[in-house]
C-alpha cells in the first residue's frame, strides 16, 4: 500500500507547477541534478562522480554521505532513465559507474536437490552399504553448491588430495568386504 | 573541482537563509566577502543552558575540497565550554573532523555546535580546565559560563560577585581578561588567581 501511495505522490508532484520537483533527484553531494545517477542500498541518490570522489576521499571509512551506513563501489546500482544515454558527462576521467547487476530468474519446479550436473566430488557404486548412502544423498542434495575450483588454486590441490584418500578408503573397504 | 564548493555553498546559503531556524532567530550565517571561501556564523545560546540569551560568532572557511572535507569553524565569540577552547575559541566536535559526511551542511553543522552547547561532552575536552570543572564543580562551572556569556556574547544574566573579583583583580592592576580567566581557571579563588598572575 505504502509502495503505490508514494508513487502517486510522486506523480502529483510532476503535476503541480510551482512544487521544484527536480530537487527530489538532487544528488546528496553537489545538491545538483544528479549526472550518472547510482543509489546507495541505503536509497540515497548520489552523481557517480561525486560519491566516488567521496569514497576515494576516506578510504577508510566507506559510509553513505546521507546516513552513514556502510557503502561501496559494488555495492551502487546505477540509474538508466529512459532517453538519458550520455546526454552528458564531462567527467571522462572517472572510471566508469558500476554495472548494473543482472540476475537469472529463478527457474521453478523439477527435482531441486539432484543437481548432479555441477561437476563437484560425488560417488556412487553399487553396494548399498549404509554410509556411503547418507553421505552420497548429503553431498549431493544442495543445487547451490559453488563449482569445482580453478586448477592449481590451494583448494583444488585440498579437494584432489581428500578425493584419492576417499578412494583409497573406498578401495580397502571393498577388499575388506572381499575377504570377509 | 573548487566549482562544487562554490556552488554548493551558494544553495546552501538560500537553503539557510529560508529555513525556520533563521526565522525563528536561532541560527544565521553572513559573506564575509564574495568570494563563498569564508562565512560568518551565529548561533543563539540554548535555552535552559548557561549560554541562553547570548549570541555566539563563528568563523567558517570552506576548504577547496568542500563538500569531501568539513568547513573549518572555530568561535569568535569567547565562550566557557569543555569542548571548545576558551583561548582559541578551536571546537571539539566529531562531525567537523572523522566523522563529517558529505551530505552535511552550514545548516547541519550550525545546528550540531548549538546541540554541542546544550550537551557537553567532557569526556573528549578541547579544553582540559574547563572540563575538569565541568565535572569537579558544576555549579561553579554554571556561573562561570553564564559570566562569560554575559560579558562576550551579550547574555542577560549578571553574576554581580564574579563581577566584583574580577574589578578586585583589576584594581590590583591585572589585565581585565587575564584576571577573569585566572579567575575561571582556579575556580574564582581570588588568592590562587592572584598568586599565578603573580607568577
Amino acid at each position: 500500500m505504502s509502495a503505490s501511495n508514494e508513487t502517486q505522490g510522486a506523480e502529483g508532484g510532476a503535476d503541480e507547477p510551482p512544487q521544484p520537483d527536480n530537487t527530489f533527484y538532487e544528488c546528496n553531494i553537489c545538491f545538483d541534478t544528479a549526472k550518472d545517477p547510482i543509489v546507495s542500498m541505503c536509497g540515497h541518490l548520489f552523481c557517480w562522480p561525486c560519491l566516488h570522489r567521496w569514497l576515494e576521499t576516506r578510504p577508510n571509512r566507506q559510509v553513505c554521505p546521507v546516513c552513514k551506513a556502510g557503502i561501496g563501489k559494488e555495492k551502487v546500482i546505477p540509474i538508466y532513465g529512459r532517453g538519458s544515454t550520455n546526454q552528458q558527462d564531462p567527467r571522462e576521467k572517472l572510471p566508469p559507474r558500476p554495472q548494473g547487476q543482472r540476475s537469472e530468474p529463478e527457474t521453478q519446479g523439477g527435482f531441486p536437490g539432484f543437481g548432479f550436473s555441477d561437476g563437484g566430488f560425488h560417488m556412487s557404486f553399487g553396494i548399498g552399504a549404509f554410509p556411503f548412502g547418507i553421505f552420497a544423498s548429503t553431498f549431493n542434495f544442495n543445487d547451490g553448491r559453488p563449482g569445482p575450483p580453478e586448477a592449481g588454486s590451494p583448494q583444488h590441490t585440498e579437494e584432489m588430495f581428500l578425493s584419492k584418500v576417499f578412494l583409497w578408503v573406498a578401495i580397502l573397504f571393498i577388499f575388506w568386504l572381499l575377504v570377509a | 573541482m573548487a566549482n562544487i564548493a562554490e556552488q554548493r555553498i551558494k544553495r546552501e546559503f538560500k537553503e539557510v537563509v529560508k529555513s525556520e531556524e533563521v526565522a525563528k532567530c536561532h541560527i544565521k550565517v553572513e559573506l564575509v566577502d564574495d568570494s563563498y571561501r569564508e562565512l560568518r556564523g551565529e548561533i543563539a545560546g540554548p535555552p535552559d543552558t548557561p549560554y541562553e540569551g547570548g549570541n555566539f560568532l563563528l568563523e567558517i572557511k570552506i576548504p577547496e575540497t568542500y563538500p569531501f572535507n568539513p568547513p573549518k569553524v572555530k568561535f569568535l565569540t569567547k565562550i566557557w565550554h569543555p569542548n571548545i577552547s576558551s583561548v582559541t575559541g578551536a571546537i571539539c566536535l566529531d562531525i567537523l573532523r572523522d566523522q563529517w559526511a558529505a551530505a552535511m551542511t552550514l545548516r547541519t553543522v550550525l545546528l550540531s555546535l548549538q546541540a554541542l552547547l546544550s550537551a557537553a561532552e567532557p569526556d573528549d575536552p578541547q579544553d582540559a580546565v574547563v572540563a575538569k570543572q565541568y565535572k569537579e564543580n558544576p555549579k561553579i562551572f554554571q556561573q562561570t559560563a553564564r559570566h562569560w556569556t554575559n560579558i562576550f556574547a551579550g547574555g542577560p544574566l549578571r553574576e554581580k560577585d564574579l563581577e566584583s573579583k574580577v574589578t578586585q583583580l583589576i584594581g590590583m592592576g591585572f589585565d581585565q581578561n587575564k584576571a577573569r580567566i585566572a579567575l575561571s581557571t582556579y575556580n574564582w579563588n581570588v588568592e590562587q588567581a592572584t598568586e599565578y598572575l603573580l607568577s
